[in-house]
């Protein structure tokens, strides 16, 4: 049986084949081949976890070309994004501070993304987040808008009515409600920033999930770990891309003091959200077993903290 | 002719205004999408650190949203009495003032946008007959309450309470508007629209879609709450209704604006000439006239209660009516507000500034639930200036700001305060100091509000409720949320035991008083439902010496 929570992808194969079955028996063989086509194509092919990792070492280096360089590095984004997708992109943009605080996804991430998927072919680009502080502020100071602006992405404005009680099917949560935008998505990327926080240790990618879902958020804090690891589980995003471009060292998550905030230079774009978290918290000095979420994924099959044993490149500007 | 043309100016001038005044009312919130130019907070040179902490800047509304406060005259008297300070940005109120010595009440028949609103609700399909409707307005004695009104505000504003703001009409129509209309409004346009898109139709679906994108800059994308705007709203609904019975009742009987633009008219340059031998008597003057002000020949025009809205002079089939302008000895005759309307004011008065200070909120007793805005003035001035026009409760994107029941006492009735179960004072958020039109809430920067720091008031932790202290789960949503740094909220590490199950690791928290602002959301995101563990009290805030907690 299965050992581990059905993830959303999963569970939209299951429905895929379901329905494959029921049109085979309609005896259109047709549209069949090609439904099985595509369910054959969207499987994750197993094992094959890798990491890019960029660093900007030149002083004044373009954080947006580092990202492309670590893009391509990976086989283009075209590998990843096919034409006519909508991708969903998930930066940190909870608090109403200013990037280079180190609270929120650096805008110049956000903007570099948003262009290799629309130059992939995508029909649409979203930006979207659960905000903590108004959404509208925090839109406007981290620099959101702006890149949305300058791209032409839309910027998905949290409301309750955009969230949808769906069962996540998690150890410890059942039925939440979610931010629909990542359940339309053909395709998620997850672009966190790199943080420390009070109880979870650090916030990195799989924490950002509480960024997808509404309702009584702050209650998840009473399991942290395992509610972070069943969201994570959920989502399951295409890619991480983890911004360790500066770092939030202490006082965090919320942050607003730029003594504590240490300039890193360095991404991380991972398949495996288990593996980007992994390495990210090696920044702070942590391993995975000193963060109980990236225990619990590796435990749960999410991912792997195991960076020898992936194809890991790297990336120097 | 030239009569008919004057009525239409003033149609067009009352559209006009009243349009401007409903843009204006929906521009008062946080400006949408307002994308900043970050480039300057990544470049500005590392060891500049403190400006490059404050290298973003404050979001402002860019359109003039407290312009109908600022050319009012009420509210400019009123607070000129109460604060003994000459108020900045109020010129166009003094401007208006000056001409309605000459021209009278043109403020009420042109620009006011809450006598629009009487005028439509009392001339559209009007409710009463002939008859009916020429009784309804003879000059009538309740006319003089309003010059109570007025006397009792201005005498209780010289005496240090400013209550104008419960009366003024501007004041009134944008928290009517503000507070009770448009949240409700919104909330059934949302009701409509979702119920839209949920349909299985494909059209009603994009039109719910499309509907909800229309709707949301006006009425924003969450229903606003405002827990006793059904209060101010049903007031609203009354007063517009009485025009039914009675037109333009407000500006005839309670408006004190109305009250002491009448007073002012003083030299009249612009008067109804009366031909008494023309007149048929066929009343149409009399049923048009907005402001009961007996034009009809024969009786004695009250220029005092002339709304200028030129109906007599362009309804008179025998051109009996007409206005104009006359120089040289034009003193008229006193306004008539009658001895008890001007001795009972006065005892009003003085009364009420004496009797709101009973409670002691002022000064010696502060109520701890009375947290102020950020920028606040001490509570004595904040009373003398507030004017209850729901400008800052508007635009607070948070919802936090609301008026106040009792938390200020009798004297701060409907005054702003944070309701923190509803929203909190975001940490690098001054959008209420920049729109207030009197200056209660001082303009602040964001770097003032942070540096300073600006406090409005402390929270303390209910260890009976808290997760952590009493032993049920562990949790640090507080701590999260904390928005100063280095943190007010702080922890001790501990082990829950409790009987049949494995120890739990909990941190305990605790609130630096010296570092808490009191911007409440660590009570507005504490999980604890029903009463949160932690709570936010005014003790601690900046503007005030003794509401004081630590040395």
């Amino acid at each position: 049986m299965i050992d581990h929570p059905i993830t959303r992808r999963e569970s939209l194969q299951k429905i895929g084949k379901i329905s494959a079955g029921i049109t085979l028996s309609a005896g259109l063989f047709g549209p069949v081949t090609k439904v099985l086509a595509n369910v054959a194509a969207s499987k994750d092919k197993p094992g094959a976890a890798w990491m890019v990792e960029g660093v900007g070492e030149q002083p004044g280096y373009c954080v947006k070309t580092l990202t492309r360089k670590m893009f391509d590095a990976a086989g283009g984004m075209g590998k990843f994004v096919s034409k006519g997708d909508v991708v969903v992109l998930k930066p940190n943009i909870s608090w109403a501070q200013a990037p280079h605080l180190a609270v929120t996804t650096n805008p110049e991430v956000m903007i570099a993304v948003i262009e290799l998927c629309q130059e992939a072919g995508a029909k649409k680009v979203r930006i979207a987040d659960n905000t903590i502080h108004d959404a509208g502020r925090c839109f406007s100071v981290t620099g959101a808008a702006g890149a949305a602006e300058k791209t032409g992405a839309d910027l998905v404005h949290p409301r309750s009515s955009m969230m949808k009680k769906i069962n996540l099917h998690g150890h410890r949560l059942d039925v939440w409600p979610v931010f629909t935008p990542f359940v339309e998505a053909d395709k998620i990327i997850n672009i966190p920033v790199a943080k420390v926080h009070g109880l979870s240790v650090l916030t990195l990618g799989m924490k950002n999930w509480i960024g997808g879902v509404g309702g009584r958020r702050s209650a998840l804090h009473q399991d942290i770990h395992q509610s972070i690891v069943d969201l994570a589980q959920f989502f399951r995003p295409h890619l991480t891309l983890i911004d360790a471009t500066r770092i939030l060292t202490a006082n965090g998550p919320s942050g607003g003091n730029v003594a504590d905030v240490k300039i890193l230079n360095r991404l991380i774009l991972s398949n495996d959200p288990v593996a980007a978290d992994t390495r990210a918290a090696e920044f702070f000095g942590k391993t995975p077993e000193e963060v109980g979420f990236i225990a619990l994924g590796n435990k749960w099959g999410l991912g792997s903290s195991d960076l020898d044993q992936m194809r890991r490149q790297s990336v120097v500007l | 002719m030239k009569s008919r043309r004057l009525l239409w100016i003033r149609r067009l001038s009352q559209a006009f205004f009243f349009c401007l005044f409903f843009v204006l009312l929906v521009m008062a919130q946080l400006p949408k999408d307002v994308s900043m130019d970050y480039s300057q907070t990544f470049s500005v040179p590392e060891n500049a650190e403190t400006s490059r902490t404050f290298a973003s800047p404050d979001i402002r509304i860019s359109q003039p949203v407290a312009l109908f406060f600022q050319i009012d005259p009420l509210i400019w008297l009123s607070s000129v009495l109460s604060a003994r300070e000459w108020l900045q940005g109020f010129g166009w109120a003094i401007a208006i003032l000056l001409t309605t010595v000459f021209f009278g009440r043109f403020f009420c028949g042109f620009i006011c946008p809450f006598g629009t609103l009487h005028h439509m609700a009392g001339a559209v399909r009007p409710a009463l007959k002939k008859k009916e409707m020429m009784a309804a307005n003879q000059t009538a004695g309740s006319r003089r309450i309003k010059y109570f009104l007025l006397i009792a505000i201005l005498s209780a504003s010289a005496v240090g309470l400013n209550f104008a703001g419960l009366f003024d009409p501007i004041s009134f129509l944008f928290r009517s508007l503000g507070l009770a209309a448009l949240p409700s409004a919104g909330i059934g346009f949302h009701d409509f629209f979702e119920f839209l898109a949920a349909s299985d139709i494909k059209i009603l679906n994009y039109l719910g879609y499309g509907g909800e994108a229309l709707a949301a800059p006006v009425f924003g994308y969450e229903n606003k709450v405002v827990p006793t705007g059904w209060i101010i709203g049903i007031l609203f609904l009354i007063i517009l209704f009485l025009n039914r019975i009675r037109p333009r009742f407000w500006c005839r009987t309670l408006c004190p604006l109305g009250a002491l633009l009448g007073l002012c008219f003083r030299l009249p340059v612009l008067r109804l000439k009366k031909k008494a031998d023309k007149c048929t008597h066929c009343g149409r003057c009399v049923q048009t006239c907005q402001g009961a002000a007996s034009p009809e020949p024969g009786t004695i025009w009250q220029p005092d209660e002339c709304l200028m809205c030129f109906n007599c002079t362009t309804g008179c089939p025998e051109n009996a009516l007409a206005f104009s302008f006359k120089t040289g000895d034009a003193r008229k005759q006193k306004t008539d507000m009658g001895r008890r309307a001007l001795i009972g004011g006065m005892v009003a008065g003085v009364s009420l500034p004496l009797l709101g200070r009973l409670d002691g909120r002022s000064d010696r007793h502060p109520s701890p639930s009375l947290i102020r805005p950020p920028g606040s003035l001490p509570e004595p001035e904040f009373l003398d200036r507030c004017q209850r026009c729901g400008l800052c409760m508007k635009v607070c994107p948070t919802n936090a700001i609301q008026p106040a029941l009792s938390a200020a006492g009798m004297a701060g009735f409907w005054t702003p305060v944070l309701v923190m179960s509803l929203g909190y004072c975001e940490y690098s958020c001054t959008l209420c100091t920049s729109v207030c039109p009197t200056g209660a809430i001082r303009l602040l920067s964001m770097r003032e509000k942070i540096e300073t720091p600006i406090r409005i008031g402390s929270a303390y932790i209910d260890r009976g409720r808290c997760l952590p202290w009493n032993g049920n789960a562990p949790c640090i949503v507080c701590e999260e949320h904390c928005p100063t740094s280095p943190k007010a909220i702080y922890f001790k590490e501990d082990v829950i035991t409790r009987k049949g199950s494995e120890p739990i690791p909990v941190q305990l928290p605790f609130v630096d008083l010296s570092r808490c602002v009191g911007c409440g959301i660590c009570e507005n995101k504490c999980p604890v439902k029903g009463k949160p563990a932690i709570r936010t009290i005014s003790a601690g805030e900046s503007r005030s010496l003794d509401n004081q907690i630590l040395l």
